[in-house]
């Protein structure tokens, strides 16, 4: 059981044997609330929303179609993120919906270290950060990677590596 | 159209703009060590030649290492009991839901079954029950039917019995034949005829018709008042011969007085005489 693939245990899942999700969730919901952090910067958000992300699985496993199951949970996760910050629109008034931009860090210096490369990339623009974040730290395939964003794994690729640049020039200008 | 002029470039020489957005993207892969073997060939023999290549790779490395020691935040284990706690409510929901479909199912298919064959039965016996009630209300329609034919044919029979003809009243002794048990009024009636009816034929035929009732005691009184009181020596034998028959003791006086009788004819005591021995 344990060297089964996710895609096939998600459809075991999918077709009612629930106790699998368990196994599913000690392979991922570690990422899922890594990515969850990096992209908000917030850890009980990030918590609180990797506990939806769950819940989402388990209440719509019947809508799993046999593709990449790292992509369909990563979706589930990216749009649980972008739910939330709609939702809270009111509360960012002059940001544009998506600018979901991690909270500054002089606000909150008490709850929140980050670290050199995270506030590097706490300045780039949300859809660049997720590429990110999702390719260097759950190393997502770039077919996959397009398949979450709805893009093409050659554009995905491009993009990736032109963001990693500007990355780099970032971080050592600053170190 | 950049891309193009770039690989113009390219005859010339200028290996290094050339390659700008190329290097870009094999650098992450020959760092990861996804790179094909082509390209890898290609990008080495490009960084051999190239100080600003090499630079570029160290400073890419540099940031890949940042990314590796990136320490991964690890969230709180309530998540994990929080999840766990959720799954168990989805099962216990869910896995409540699935036996009982398939139960339901299959019961539902035996008890079609038993559902029709209910139904047939239940049909079967209310059509049965009601042939049964249907025959029985026929039945007494046919019986009240006869009783009543019975009951015209016995007020024909006293009608008829009180007509001024002879023969008319004989057809009304007749009927008694059809009556098989005639009441009081009918051997009333019948008795009134064969006392007292002026008609010889009447009277004999009313005596035949009681004679089928000489069992009763009132039959038996009526024969006797005829005996004493019949002058027709016809209608008296035949009485006498009845009584004989009927080995009624209390017709021993009569036919005494009959005996001692002066107009009784010759024959008729000839009659009394070897009939009274036979009565014991």
């Amino acid at each position: 059981m344990e060297t089964l693939t996710d895609e096939i245990i998600m459809q075991k899942v999918a077709q009612g044997n629930l106790d699998l999700l368990k196994l599913l969730f000690d392979r991922h919901h570690k990422h899922v609330y890594n990515f969850l952090y990096k992209m908000s910067g917030d850890r009980m958000l990030s918590e609180d929303l990797t506990q939806d992300v769950f819940y989402k699985v388990i209440k719509y496993r019947g809508t799993y179609k046999n593709g990449s199951y790292v992509s369909w949970l990563f979706t589930i996760a990216r749009n649980s993120l972008k739910t939330h910050f709609t939702r809270n629109q009111h509360n960012h008034d002059d940001i544009e919906v998506l600018e979901y931009k991690p909270v500054e860090s002089e606000n909150i210096t008490a709850q929140e270290d980050y670290s050199h490369l995270q506030n590097v990339l706490n300045q780039l623009d949300p859809s660049d950060r997720e590429l990110i974040i999702l390719n260097r730290f759950k190393e997502v395939k770039y077919e996959e990677l397009a398949e979450i964003v709805g893009s093409t794994p050659g554009a995905v690729k491009t993009r990736v590596c032109r963001v990693l640049k500007k990355v780099k020039q970032m971080y050592l200008e600053t170190i | 159209m950049q891309s193009i002029e770039k690989s113009k470039t390219n005859v010339f020489g200028n290996h290094i703009v050339m390659k700008r957005d190329r290097i870009d993207e094999l650098l992450p892969e020959y760092l990861d060590n996804t790179i094909s073997e082509k390209d890898r060939v290609e990008l080495e023999a490009y960084l051999a030649r190239s100080e600003e290549g090499r630079k570029e790779l160290e400073e890419m490395k540099t940031l890949f290492e940042a990314f590796e020691k990136e320490e991964t935040t690890v969230p709180s284990n309530s998540l994990r009991m929080q999840f766990e706690e959720a799954l168990e409510a989805e099962k216990s929901k869910s896995g409540k839901v699935i036996p009982l479909e398939s139960k339901e199912k299959k019961s539902s298919w035996a008890s079609n079954v038993l559902k029709i064959a209910a139904s047939i039965a239940l049909l079967v016996t209310s059509f049965q029950i009601g042939s049964v009630f249907q025959q029985k209300k026929v039945d007494g329609n046919i019986a009240s039917l006869e009783n009543e034919t019975l009951q015209m044919k016995q007020t024909v029979m006293l009608s008829l019995m009180e007509n001024q003809s002879a023969s008319k009243r004989i057809q009304g002794v007749n009927y008694i034949e059809e009556i098989p048990n005639p009441d009081d009024a009918v051997v009333d009636a019948l008795a009134k005829r064969m006392l007292n009816d002026e008609n010889d034929n009447v009277r004999l035929t009313a005596f035949e018709a009681l004679s089928r009732f000489s069992s009763s005691e009132k039959v038996k009184e009526v024969f006797m008042e005829a005996l004493s009181k019949e002058k027709n020596p016809s209608i008296q034998i035949v009485i006498i011969q009845v009584l004989v028959q009927m080995q009624e003791k209390k017709a021993i006086g009569p036919m005494q007085r009959l005996l001692e009788q002066e107009d009784t004819q010759p024959f008729i005591k000839e009659q009394i005489k070897t009939g009274l021995p036979k009565i014991i």
